[in-house]
């Protein structure tokens, strides 16, 4: 039976060509009775029809703006659905939908605003090296920059509440835009907690992750974004 | 002298446009103003280029125009660069404005 907490909580995904596997993850996320939106963002295979065949509400960005852009639409749209909760969850199938329980309940028990995974803490499953040290080294990067000191930069597994959706507001389209997250809550002065997470890397989550040109794009969109008013 | 007037009209126009960019982005529109205001001292006053390109070890006043014009115009491209930002922004909250308003519900299988 669903708790009062998982109908209000809603899972954010932002998806881009990701018809191989989003049925899975969408399934996996409904079994947990969480309610679900996902942010097609203008994937020119099926993932829209895929992910609403498995039972997720769908928003269809009409161009490609990046996953940013997917899950800040995505935020929106929870909050305006009466949300208490706001999970974001990546959909590639790296994440495990049983871990969202222990991020609410680690809002609840240290009544933060952000419960962020992290995978430093917890298990990565197949963890290539080259990634580990990318990974290591933006975290070092945004300490400096952002005075948070915590473990995992780039988990996309995070959960917050109603007050803490609203005060994220992201301008980052793209991969720019967890390390904006990061930024943003260090400016609201509102409370995080990391808890460890499992991620799990499959050939395919590689195949679409993040490379060391994207580490640049990602400093450069950061730099770019610090000279706007 | 006409390619210092032609050198000032151009200078001055960059300063024009460099201060329409500050509203956008400060740091970019006072740095393209400064290098414009020091480019178009430069050409009125070649004598003080060299001096000073003299004592930064670049050798000839020239030269030292030479730089700044190239310093404007990667400013100007970052600028441009901004620019751009600015309206993927717009484009963004066009397409999420859309987004927001086709909500597809889940497909619900017969039984």
């Amino acid at each position: 039976m669903m708790s009062a907490g998982q109908a209000n909580t809603w899972v954010v995904i932002s998806a881009y060509c990701e018809e191989r596997v989003i049925a899975g993850v969408v399934a996996q996320v409904k079994q947990h009775g969480y309610q679900l939106v996902v942010v097609d963002d203008a994937s020119t295979d099926r993932t829209g029809d895929v992910a609403r065949a498995a039972g997720a509400v769908v928003l269809r960005h009409p161009i490609n703006l990046g996953q940013g852009a997917g899950l800040q639409t995505g935020l929106t749209f929870a909050v305006a659905q009466g949300a208490e909760y706001v999970v974001t969850f990546d959909g590639d199938g790296q994440h495990h939908a049983h871990e969202i329980g222990k991020l609410i309940g680690a809002l609840d028990e240290h009544h933060a605003d952000f419960a962020l995974g992290s995978r430093f803490l917890g298990t990565t499953v197949r963890f290539p090296t080259a990634r580990r040290l990318l990974l290591k080294l933006a975290t070092w990067f945004t300490r400096v920059t952002t005075g948070l000191q915590v473990t995992d930069t780039h988990n996309g597994l995070r959960a917050m509440t109603r007050r803490g959706a609203g005060a994220i507001a992201l301008r980052q389209n793209r991969m720019a835009h967890a390390s904006e997250i990061l930024h943003q809550i260090a400016e609201s002065g509102l409370k995080y907690v990391e808890v460890p997470v499992t991620i799990e890397y499959t050939a395919y989550s590689l195949s679409k992750g993040q490379t060391l040109g994207d580490a640049l794009l990602i400093l450069t969109d950061l730099f770019a974004r610090r000279l706007q008013r | 002298m006409i390619a210092r007037i032609l050198l000032s009209i151009l200078l001055f126009a960059v300063m024009t446009y460099a201060g329409s960019a500050y509203r956008r982005s400060p740091v970019v529109g006072l740095a393209s103003v400064l290098a414009a205001a020091g480019g178009l001292y430069f050409v009125w006053f070649p004598a003080h280029a060299s001096a000073l390109a003299e004592l930064a070890g670049i050798g000839r006043g020239v030269d030292l125009i030479i730089y700044t014009w190239v310093v404007i115009s990667l400013l100007m491209l970052l600028n441009l660069h901004l620019k751009l930002r600015a309206q993927m922004e717009l484009i963004t909250a066009l397409a999420r404005e859309m987004a927001l308003s086709d909500v597809r519900l889940p497909v619900v299988p017969r039984a």
